[in-house]
């Protein structure tokens, strides 16, 4: 460092009249980043202006909540809380977003002559400048408004709002620079994979909370929780803002002394940091160093191998399993088809509203699985393609992967249509129940099958939330539409006997339907696999093309 | 510039293949387009087995889509194709015999990359119908000359570039194919993992098969190589043994600039004359 801080001391003399600061360098590349993030595409622009509309939306709404809020009694324990989860939200944006700010990427800086202090200013203040940053001084404001009753609480409140969204900012940008090389190495690549799963989960979450507070008096169980966030920063500098109305002038100064002192110590944090990443490799490069951990194993492949048959299908079931667990996308698909298949029943039939029927929805989510089967492969497809050539060797791949499937699908859809049975204490009706659940399997297993083969896309590999190649969305939506409109036509055999069986109060023989139902799925996967095979083989190369976009 | 034939010129290393023996590959009439723009425009190219050949040309020049279209991974749009005498896009059958006797290492294409490198060779060896302790045993050895042995456990997405080629080269060759067609195989490679894979690939067509790779550098390839297809632009500038098509140029660069008509670039530095020379040229000095 020392040599390139002389650099810069003997360039700045001569320069100094035309050099702009490095502070609104940084500032001018920020906002070009965001202009041309704009230019990019007309269908980005529009997106990018109607996020911008909803923002400002939201923000109005927001502060004119935070003014209805003005003088409730829970006004102070709202606005507390609400900092804390905004400064949690900023606190695990690094790991949704790897990389999102290109300006703030310490490995771009690393061969300019640049010092750690300005360097840090610089940044900060650049990153001061977005969306984010913007929502939030909003939301500070209004926090700030819905609790400053008084001249003291203005005065704190001038303090506080700048303070909230400069630490959340710094405490963001301080956490990614300290674990940049757990963000930057697979293992983070692959969590930001999984975490559009965790925002899901999340709202349902707040979906749940939110129920249980719009009680009456929900809102006095989170006093406690208020009690103590109160005094942690940001959220501290509102509660400042209600402790300087109260009169409790030693509490609020305490807490705004507590929130810089808590900025400064981010700061500080971030600067050693950085200093620390430009010397030091990144992640990327220490998971591939060779010879790095050579665990050592039997020469077979382990358990699965044992267990699953020989040739092609052993192959392809240990690898489909393989890749539930070890690839990101499919994880994410898998878990959200198993909680979606379980929580969608579950909840009906806990609300009293369910009926067995609902527990066929597990079908239909674990029987999409099926769907764009090659696309899953991404252009790793080619090493398939490459051992496929006939009508036969087709067949035994998708066979392969449908059992692999019904390796988890089968027992679990029979997990939750029990289940949902217990709850709804429906015993009699288990039966067509399962019945019209393998029935419904089989038919989406076997729709999965036909459209893999004639509507394959790419699922784009680095980004958690798009799963369709841009471009493919048309053939996505034609794929997964056609086949979930053609699934339930096709078990109409199944589900006319069902309807035939309640409506000529012929109950006694409603047990016939698990039989038939199983029977009638088997049948209609070895037919969806016996048409999509021949389409399989003789259109190896444009299924190669076409998932090998993303 | 014609075609070169090859009928005849087997006179390097007195080794020809028999008369009647048939080529490697043979490409008749081959064309490929993308919309507009033209990727292959009816090449025919004639690949002698045995060989150790090099398709050569800058970037763009048609090599990856005349490669993918040979070894069955693009359709073409129109033209013939035989590789070991047996047509690519005819009847399944001949397909399939053609499919069995390819090794492939595309360029730009991923490979099953949440298995371990072992359960890579396992995985694509299975799918082609070896026996199981077979390809155990295969894999073993591949991964022992490969000195990827240490990481054979480790996930393909956490390989460096050369460990990729390398994992991407055993599976490959798993099968004992005759004809291997490489896509780049020195791109982005260190010089350990080069040597390593460029004694595997001699080793291999010592043994009478053989390799068709494509590569812009011209070192590697005049060092490597006994035959050569020079393409540019879709189109085959030249073919036959190095030595003939290297003619009477100092090296295969040479002759290399002379038939894709690059000579005569050297005089674009001029405007940078201010580049060098003690930096009293502008801003920047100090």
């Amino acid at each position: 460092m020392s040599a390139m801080t002389t650099s810069t001391g003997a360039t700045a003399p001569a320069a100094s009249s035309s050099v702009p600061s490095l502070t609104s360098v940084f500032v001018h590349l920020k906002l070009s980043l965001l202009r041309n993030g704009l230019k990019q595409s007309g269908g980005r622009t529009a997106v990018y202006i109607v996020s911008i509309v909803f923002g400002v939306l939201f923000a109005a709404a927001m502060v004119l909540g935070f003014v209805l809020l003005r003088g409730s009694a829970d006004a102070a324990t709202i606005a507390v809380l609400l900092t804390g989860v905004v400064a949690l939200s900023w606190a695990v944006m690094p790991l949704f977003v790897p990389g999102g700010d290109e300006t703030l990427d310490p490995s771009r800086l690393v061969m300019l002559p640049l010092t750690p202090r300005p360097l840090v200013r610089a940044l900060f203040v650049a990153s001061l400048v977005g969306v984010g940053p913007v929502l939030t001084l909003f939301l500070a404001f209004g926090a700030a408004l819905s609790v400053a009753h008084g001249a003291a609480a203005t005065v704190a409140a001038v303090f506080a709002v700048p303070l909230t969204v400069a630490v959340c900012v710094a405490l963001s940008r301080a956490l990614a620079a300290a674990n940049i090389r757990l963000l930057t190495s697979r293992k983070g690549r692959d969590l930001a994979m999984l975490s559009g799963l965790v925002i899901a989960v999340g709202m349902q979450a707040v979906n749940f909370g939110a129920q249980r507070l719009s009680r009456p008096g929900g809102l006095a169980a989170l006093e406690p929780a208020a009690a103590v966030v109160d005094w942690l920063p940001p959220a501290a500098a509102i509660g400042a803002v209600d402790a300087a109305g109260d009169g409790e002038y030693a509490a609020a100064a305490a807490r705004l002394l507590l929130t810089a002192a808590a900025l400064a110590a981010l700061v500080y944090w971030w600067q050693r940091s950085l200093v620390r990443l430009m010397v030091e490799p990144d992640g990327s490069t220490i998971g591939a160093s060779p010879g790095g951990d050579a665990r050592e194993k039997s020469a077979g492949t382990g358990l699965l191998s044992r267990i699953l048959p020989g040739g092609r299908t052993g192959a392809v079931m240990e690898r489909s399993l393989r890749y539930m667990w070890r690839d990101p996308k499919t994880k994410a698909a898998w878990v959200s088809s198993l909680a979606i298949g379980l929580i969608v029943p579950l909840a009906n039939a806990f609300q009293g509203a369910g009926s067995i029927y609902w527990a066929c929805f597990a079908s239909g989510m674990l029987g999409l699985l099926m769907y764009n089967q090659f696309g899953q492969d991404t252009s790793a497809f080619w090493m398939v393609a490459q051992t496929l050539s006939t009508t036969a060797d087709a067949y035994a791949e998708l066979r392969a992967r449908a059992l692999a499937l019904l390796l988890v699908t089968l027992p679990y859809a029979t997990f939750v249509t029990v289940l949902t049975t217990a709850v709804l204490g429906d015993w009699a009706r288990l039966a067509e129940g399962l019945g019209l659940a393998f029935a419904l399997l089989g038919a989406m297993l076997a729709t999965g099958a036909v459209v893999s083969a004639l509507f394959p896309y790419s699922i784009p590999q680095d980004s958690g939330y798009k799963n369709v190649a841009p471009g493919q969305t048309g053939l996505a939506w034609i794929s997964i539409f056609g086949g979930m409109l053609a699934a339930p036509l096709l078990c109409a055999p199944v589900i006319g006997a069902t309807i035939y069986l309640h409506l000529s109060d012929q109950d006694s023989l409603l047990w016939l339907l698990l039989p038939a139902g199983t029977l009638y799925g088997a049948l209609l996967v070895w037919a969806g696999l016996k048409v999509a095979a021949p389409r399989t083989a003789s259109r190896l190369p444009e299924i190669l093309a076409a998932v090998s976009k993303g | 510039m014609p075609d070169q034939a090859f009928e005849g010129k087997f006179d390097k290393a007195g080794a020809a293949p028999g008369e009647g023996a048939a080529p490697a590959v043979r490409v008749e009439g081959l064309w490929k387009r993308f919309g507009q723009q033209i990727a292959v425009s009816g090449i025919d190219l004639v690949l002698p087995a045995g060989r150790f050949i090099g398709l050569v040309g800058p970037n763009g020049a048609g090599k990856t889509t005349t490669l993918s279209m040979i070894t069955g991974l693009l359709r073409p749009d129109q033209g013939r194709i035989q590789v070991a005498g047996h047509d690519v896009w005819a009847d399944p059958e001949s397909v399939a015999r053609v499919k069995a006797r390819i090794g492939i290492l595309p360029e730009g294409l991923r490979l099953f990359e949440r298995l371990s490198g072992r359960e890579l060779l396992a995985y694509s060896g299975r799918l082609r119908g070896l026996p199981g302790a077979e390809v155990d045993k295969r894999a073993t050895q591949l991964l022992d000359v490969l000195d990827l042995a240490g990481s054979q456990h480790k996930l393909v997405v956490d390989y460096s570039t050369g460990m990729r080629k390398k994992i991407g080269l055993a599976a490959a060759l798993l099968h004992n194919p005759e004809v291997l067609f490489l896509d780049e195989p020195f791109e982005g490679v260190d010089p350990v993992s080069a040597q390593t894979i460029r004694g595997v690939l001699e080793r291999y067509t010592s043994s009478g098969a053989t390799v068709v790779f494509s590569s812009h550098v011209m070192e590697l390839v005049e060092s490597l190589c006994d035959w050569v297809a020079v393409m540019a632009a879709g189109q085959i500038r030249a073919q036959g043994p190095l030595a003939e098509v290297r003619g009477d140029a100092p090296s295969l660069q040479a002759a290399f600039l002379e038939l894709v008509g690059a000579n005569g670039r050297e005089a674009a530095g001029d405007s940078l004359d201010w580049l060098g020379g003690g930096g009293n040229g502008g801003g920047g000095a100090r």
